[in-house]
């Protein structure tokens, strides 16, 4: 009993500690607790909750590995039964929104390798990159939409793993630390991977002949 | 301006990037109450812990008893052999 306490405690400072230190989503509620040990009894209303107060945050990770929308969705599904079947997993030290980032990334970076496997290339039209960003208005009129798949375009021309680290380095933002805690890899295998990608991404856009001007 | 820097602005123009709304809660739970993968209710953790349980003690005992079996067959095949003439 008494060590329960502590340990919910304990819990509940790292939680505190942890949400100072880190940039948390939105989405990363104090309540999740409560209803993670409820799904765990067998409450289905408290998963629910739980789908219903990330799914959004998911959803956004999510779109970053697919723009159709019908595989957009699929994948956020895949996550929440991933995320329920090992939820005895998950021992609360970080927020589970952190906790759910990384099956995203760990589902999404399953669905590029099984499309790389069936050798599913995604079109890149270089004319079509070049016109979109190398005329004047560019910069000033470019959308967040068409920007977004202007990059998904371009990093889908790589290998899933190249993709992976740029995706979470330029569209997520991710330091090493971070991309390290997404993907499960080293820190040192981070900074390989990411200097490895980089020099493949220059490569490929200057070989392309694509000139960004911005 | 080099191509990172401006790669790195176009990514931070996607960063203001509507996400499509999605509700997977339905699906996920259909999926979740439909499919085989549940977590067990106490009577079936239950009855698994006591299969195992039972596996663990059946197995040693097993052993043994063909142990046991292997060591007494010489002289209970001897036993056998001197009252055959009786069967017969």
């Amino acid at each position: 009993m008494i060590r329960a306490a502590i340990a919910e405690c304990v819990r509940a400072l790292a939680q505190s500690v942890y949400a100072q230190n880190q940039d948390l989503p939105a989405d990363s509620r104090p309540d999740d607790w409560e209803d993670i040990e409820r799904t765990r009894g067998g409450d289905p209303e408290a998963y629910r909750r739980l789908i219903e107060r990330h799914q959004d945050y998911v959803a956004r990770l999510l779109w970053r590995f697919s723009r159709d929308r019908r595989v957009h969705e699929e994948l956020v599904q895949d996550v929440f039964v991933e995320a329920y079947l090992s939820l005895r997993g998950y021992n609360g030290r970080a927020p589970l929104a952190h906790w759910l980032a990384r099956i995203a990334t760990r589902v999404g970076y399953r669905y590029w390798k099984e499309k790389a496997r069936r050798r599913e290339v995604e079109p890149f039209d270089v004319e079509k990159w070049d016109a979109a960003v190398s005329d004047g208005h560019a910069a000033a009129a470019l959308e967040p939409d068409d920007a977004g798949a202007l990059l998904h375009q371009i990093l889908a021309q790589m290998s899933p793993r190249d993709r992976l680290v740029l995706t979470l380095r330029y569209l997520e933002q991710c330091d090493v630390i971070e991309t390290a805690r997404r993907t499960g890899w080293t820190k040192t295998m981070v900074k390989v991977q990411t200097m490895r990608a980089r020099n493949r991404l220059r490569k490929l856009i200057e070989q392309g002949g694509t000139e960004l001007v911005l | 301006m080099n191509w990172e820097e401006k790669v790195e602005r176009l990514a931070a123009r996607a960063q203001a990037e509507q996400t499509p709304h999605v509700d997977v809660t339905q699906s996920v739970l259909h999926l979740l109450t439909a499919g085989p993968a549940q977590p067990l209710t106490v009577a079936e953790r239950f009855w698994m812990w006591l299969a195992a349980a039972a596996s663990a003690v059946a197995v040693p005992a097993g052993t043994v008893a063909l142990i046991l079996y292997t060591r007494s067959a010489g002289p209970l095949n001897e036993i056998v052999e001197a009252i055959s003439w009786a069967v017969q």
